[in-house]
């Protein structure tokens, strides 16, 4: 397998040296595949409550969701799982697609998406291997009591702006405000917080004894398509199949 | 008036041109008011977030402690509480959506009465509808009246119990019952509350039926041991699943078996006869399960002898046998559940599966059964089917003059067969404390709409316990946002008013208060403290309060196996050539989630589908059907109750069951989920278990015939090519046995 | 009409046109892009429920910031103190406003708007001292309001040394608090990079 070409260095684009950088590691062989990690994301992020239409339509808006795959026929079959999430790629796709700017990598890592600037051409979503970009086909609309638990740190996306995974941002800025260090594990983004099996690990990569350091380094590790050069910033580790009995 | 550049804004808004360059630019005066409240609690501070620790075991299942993220007097996030023993700070879909149900739209927001039998409903105050209830408790006879609850262990049991004796008769209603497992637990182990599982030092299980990891029991804790059973060490955990349908845990299997629908036992039982005749099996054990005949006992479960029935080759059956007895691959731990004891010998079959553990001695041990030590609280379990038939044939009898119902839709999950709904509706009262209209309240002629679990004060006794004795207090971390008063507080209102002696409580608070002055007497466990008001206060933050010091230990003596029960045919399988697999999904369990967006959008662990009734079908099946995918079909029982679902095309279906999920096909509950999909319940035959009388679910057949109608399935599946690429695979996979088989971390 | 008439008026009527076109554009640009231009009375801030002055407290009294604004150094919102804090001075402290002598109100005008504020802390009365309305907090008019994509954060602000009146302006002359500068995004990009700030895009917009 050959890695293409891309250019060495993606452009830094801000002046500060870089403090974090943030990283998961997705242990594909815990994961059962609960969705627990996806009702926890669209309630921390206030994403619009997926009604049938939507899934009817395949608009879906999803920041993380469990794909799955099979193989084989009945009785040998497999359904295998995969959490998909917004890879943060450090030489992302969807980035230099993008004719207003509004999706641009930060000095952490993130891949960053600037709602006020986004007019909705889409390009970024279409550019994006993993299909980890959701876009506001509609308003989005709750009942009045339902807006009692949208969350107050996250902006709600008006209609016509594309989304996806931030990684929690305002969870990162909560616990960096004002701090030089972070103990690894002091926070978490809301998929990874309430992972039942800790198959989703979240932490500082920059940190060499942070758990996702030590867990990106497992013999399993690799990376989804890893042969585009999107550098991503999520490992998984590896589905083990065990022997037939 | 002063002009300012808001009411500027409005005012161009207001004009033509405004309207088109101004459009949405004006806020809401919501936004633009900023409030001094009268005194400002340390909760009300703008912009700071405060978590409360609660516990919940509503929604059907499982316990769960949890950290609610509240601002400004509203609850914004729900997370696991990290010290709470079983789910160590993580949560399942579940509870997060408890936020939903606290803030749900189509809530009951005051008491409401009936005018007249059937008529309108009428608005009532808090206190002349509690009036209202005392009154009907006054005038009650006991022999005629029925309080019915979900099964809850706890000061909300205690209170029930105590309002319900002398006044009526008390019956848990749970729709899919664990009284085959409790009747097993009990053969096995003599113990009178369900043990636990050490998942996480397991390193063979041997399930049978349980989709421990999706529904069954406390899927969190569960799967909290899962991780640690996959990756925990560099010795990769083997999980073995039995069952006629790829369920969640199924699907997460290294190795999937189907077998034919309720001969589990015989499965085990053949395991065991291979165990003991092949001298596997601990040789105290088997003499002592066999009562001294060693495998002779078992010679009609000999693999060839049962492979037919089972549907499982004998090859099959002796690898699982040598690998369940492999010390190297061991500890081994031998899980029943759901489905295995959902027909007509659900006893037998779990009975069965459970002595398998006695066989590799593994019952608590690290990586084996867990015994849980008998907490002294107030229980109310379920009563079974059997006398749930009586229930309705008494009502039907007019010998029920009134029914007190908290948080149990009975009319919704009883086989449609019992016509629950017309024998409610011929008693003359019917009180519902439910938040929500859903089927059984739709036909209460009063209602004292309770809180929800975010809003209430409880002391919670899990079942099954991590082990060792777990009380979770639940506190109420917003206030009641319809100003509705909670169950136990109504109730303890109305006991005073009626000198209830057993319930010297003013408030559920004061009940909670008392158990915890009962703990901190004590003086043990998790927190200690030298007065009632410290450990009141550190045992609301922490959530709970937990005695890790005491557990059980030694092994219980094996007692004989037992007696062979083949599963019944309740209808003919010429007629019925389908055997008919109904399951709970992770959100919406057996129904009760059915009201609540977030786990009606929460896609099946397999099929990926959201928000609908499906049937899943082997590809042949449906070939032969001649159905296709998305096309609807009718599927009907002996019964004579049919009901439509939509053709989902599964290619881990097996070809003669068909699998039905539970949850949908509400009458009422809410916009979100009325007049969706179809109810299994309705095509269910009332078919009891044996021993237990328990409804046996999985016990009836159907028949499926195509119709002309076609809907779309709203899956996740589909919206991207998912298919795996050989050259760029999107999963990984590595051999076990290979240099990174084994997950060193 | 005369032919001639008509000719000097096509071009005085079209530029009259053309002005007022001008104006209203000038208006709602700029209205648009930050705040109207201060007139027929644009830059006033609005009226409050109380006649709350601020250029008393902070100007007369030399009260500090954080004395009512106390979770300003601490978290997101500068925090409006309760009615109740409100009461230290005005109840315990019998400071009743008829002490006061302050430009463009009369202390009985001081007595009444102080009135208010007990009524609405006990709830008011009528002249006989019947209780004819239950305590009820005050909504205030929000003066400064940030658009929802923007996630303001006042402590570290605070922490940084940035005085309130950077922003704020010098509210101890303001007798109506009023929406001193823009808010416009150049404004806080300008000061982030003279105070080596971060501005990356996720330091306020998320």
């Amino acid at each position: 397998m050959t890695t293409l070409q891309f250019q060495e260095n993606p452009t830094p684009t801000t002046q500060r040296p870089p403090r974090h950088h943030w990283n998961m590691v997705v242990d594909i062989d815990r994961c059962t595949s609960c969705r627990a990690c996806v009702i926890a994301c669209e309630a921390e992020n206030n994403i619009p409550i997926n009604t049938e239409d939507r899934f009817t339509q395949q608009r879906v808006n999803q920041w993380i969701r469990i794909e799955r795959y099979w193989e084989g026929e009945f009785p040998n079959v497999k359904a295998r799982y995969i959490p998909m999430l917004c890879q943060h790629c450090d030489n992302a796709p969807c980035e230099p697609v993008c004719p207003v700017y509004a999706t641009y990598h930060n000095n952490e890592g993130l891949n960053v998406q600037v709602y006020n600037r986004c007019v909705g051409t889409r390009y970024c979503a279409n550019a994006c291997p993993y299909h980890a970009r959701n876009f506001n086909y509609w308003e989005p609309v709750w009942p009045e009591d339902f807006r009692n638990y949208l969350n107050p740190d996250v902006t709600i996306r008006s209609r016509g702006i594309m989304e996806k995974c931030t990684f929690c941002v305002q969870r990162i800025r909560r616990a960096t405000r004002g701090r030089q260090d972070v103990a690894d594990g002091a926070f978490a983004p809301a998929c990874v917080q309430a992972c039942p099996s800790d198959a989703l690990v979240f932490g500082d990569i920059l940190d060499e004894n942070s758990k996702v350091a030590k867990l990106s380094k497992n013999e399993r590790h690799y990376m989804v398509r890893e042969v585009l050069g999107t550098l991503p910033s999520i490992t998984y580790l590896k589905k083990v199949e065990a022997d037939a009995l | 008036m002063a002009l300012t550049r808001r009411q500027f804004l409005k005012w161009a808004g207001a004009t033509g041109i405004g309207a088109v360059v101004f459009n949405g630019c004006a806020a809401p005066d919501a936004a633009i008011l900023v409030q001094s409240p009268l005194d400002i609690p340390e909760d009300l501070v703008t912009g700071r977030d405060n978590y409360y620790a609660t516990t919940t075991e509503s929604l059907g299942y499982a316990t769960e402690g949890l950290l609610v993220r509240v601002m400004e007097g509203r609850a914004k996030k729900v997370e696991g509480n990290p010290d709470f023993p079983l789910n160590t700070g993580k949560h399942s879909a579940r509870a997060e959506a408890l936020l939903q149900s606290a803030y749900h739209p189509d809530r009951i927001r005051e008491p409401l009465v009936r005018v007249g039998k059937g008529g309108p409903w009428r608005r009532e105050s808090w206190d002349s509808a509690v009036t209202r209830f005392t009154d009907l408790m006054r005038g009650a006879d006991p022999a005629r009246t029925l309080f019915i609850t979900s099964p809850t262990a706890g000061q909300m049991a205690a209170v029930l119990q105590g309002f319900a004796a002398g006044r009526g008769e008390l019956h848990g209603f749970e729709p899919l019952s664990q009284a085959p497992l409790r009747a097993a637990v009990k053969n096995v182990f003599d113990a009178d509350v369900l043990p636990t599982f050490d998942i996480a030092h397991a390193r063979f299980i041997l399930n049978f039926g349980a989709d421990f990891l999706g529904t069954w029991l406390n899927p969190v804790h569960h799967a909290r041991g899962y991780g640690e059973f996959r990756q925990g060490t560099d010795r990769r955990g083997y999980l073995v699943h039995i069952e006629p349908r790829m369920s969640l845990t199924a699907s997460n299997a290294d190795q999937w078996v189907y077998n034919n629908p309720g001969t589990e036992g015989l499965l085990a039982l053949s395991i065991a006869y291979v165990l003991i005749s092949e001298r596997r099996a601990e040789a105290g054990a088997a003499n002592a399960l066999t009562g001294g005949r060693g495998a002779d006992a078992l010679s009609a479960y000999a693999p060839g002898a049962v492979a037919a029935a089972t549907g499982v080759s004998a090859e099959m059956i002796t690898k699982i046998a040598h690998a369940f007895a492999e010390p190297a691959r061991g500890p081994a731990l031998a899980i029943g559940g759901g489905i295995a004891g959902a027909h007509t010998n659900g006893v037998f079959n779990l009975t069965a599966i459970y002595a398998l553990n006695q066989l590799v001695g593994n019952v608590n041990r690290e990586g084996g059964v867990i015994l849980n030590p008998v907490f002294a609280a107030s229980r109310v379990t379920a009563s079974p089917l059997r006398t749930w038939k009586q229930l309705v044939e008494r009502m039907n009898d007019r010998e029920i003059d009134l029914v007190v119902v908290r948080d149990a839709n009975f009319v919704y999950g009883l086989p449609a067969a019992l016509n629950a709904a017309q024998a409610l509706r011929r008693v003359p009262t019917v009180v519902s404390f439910g938040s929500f209209l859903d089927e059984t309240t739709a036909l209460a002629d009063l209602i004292l709409p309770s809180t929800t679990p975010l809003e209430e004060w409880g002391a919670v006794v899990p079942e099954p316990a991590p082990g060792y004795a777990v009380v979770g207090f639940q506190q109420p971390v917003i206030r009641p946002y319809t100003g509705n008063i909670s169950t136990g507080d109504v109730l303890l209102r109305v006991a005073r008013d009626l000198n209830i002696a057993a319930l010297p409580w003013e408030t559920m608070r004061d009940a909670v208060r008392d158990l915890a002055r009962q703990l901190q007497q004590g003086n043990r466990g998790s927190v200690v403290a030298p007065t009632l008001e410290e450990f009141w206060k550190r045992a609301l933050e922490r959530g709970g309060w937990w005695d890790m010091g005491q557990r059980l230990t030694g092994a219980p003596a094996p007692r004989p196996l037992p007696e062979r029960a083949d599963p019944e045919q309740v209808s003919d399988a010429n007629q019925f050539p389908f055997a008919l697999v109904p399951f709970e999904t992770p959100g919406l369990g057996a129904g009760e989630g059915a009201h609540l967006p977030w786990l009606q959008s929460l896609p099946d662990a397999v099929s990926t589908i959201t928000w609908q009734t499906w049937v899943e079908l082997n590809p042949h099946t449906a070939e032969r059907l001649g159905v296709r995918q998305e096309d609807v079909v009718l599927i009907e029982s002996s019964t004579g109750h049919v009901i439509r679902a939509i053709v989902y095309v599964n290619r881990a279906a097996p070809p003669d069951v068909v699998a039905v999920p539970f949850g949908q096909g509400h009458a009422h509950y809410t916009s979100y989920a009325a007049n969706r999909g179809s109810n299994v319940f309705d095509i269910l035959e009332p078919a009891e278990e044996r021993e237990t009388g328990a409804l046996a679910w999985g016990a009836t057949r159907v028949r499926v015939t195509k119709t002309r109608s076609r809907q779309a399935l709203s899956k996740l599946e589909g919206h991207w090519d998912s298919v795996q690429f050989a050259d760029s695979p999107i999963i990984e996979i590595t051999r076990q046995g290979q240099s990174n088989g084994n997950g060193t971390h | 009409m005369n032919n001639s008439l008509t000719k000097v008026m096509i071009p005085v009527v079209g530029l009259a046109v053309a002005i007022v076109a001008l104006a209203v554009a000038y208006f709602v640009i700029s209205a648009w892009w930050s705040q109207p231009p201060p007139i027929l009375g644009f830059s006033q801030g609005p009226t409050q429920p109380i006649a709350f002055m601020h250029s008393v407290h902070v100007g007369q009294d030399a009260i500090d910031c954080q004395f009512c604004h106390r979770t300003v150094a601490t978290d997101e919102a500068a925090g409006i103190p309760p009615v109740s804090q409100c009461m230290f001075c005005h109840d315990f402290g019998r400071i009743d406003g008829s002490q006061l002598s302050a430009e463009g109100i009369t202390a009985d005008e001081a007595r009444a708007e102080v009135q208010k504020l007990r009524d609405a802390y006990y709830g008011a009365t009528d002249a006989n001292g019947q209780q004819i309305a239950p305590p009820s907090p005050i909504n205030w008019q929000r003066v400064y309001r940030m658009p929802d994509h923007v996630q303001f954060v006042h402590s570290p602000h605070i922490q940084a040394g940035v005085s309130c009146s950077q922003c704020h302006g010098d509210v101890s002359k303001m007798q109506v608090v009023e929406q001193a500068t823009s808010l416009k995004m150049r404004m806080c990009v300008d000061c982030h990079r003279q105070n080596n700030a971060p501005t990356d895009c996720t330091t306020c917009h998320y």
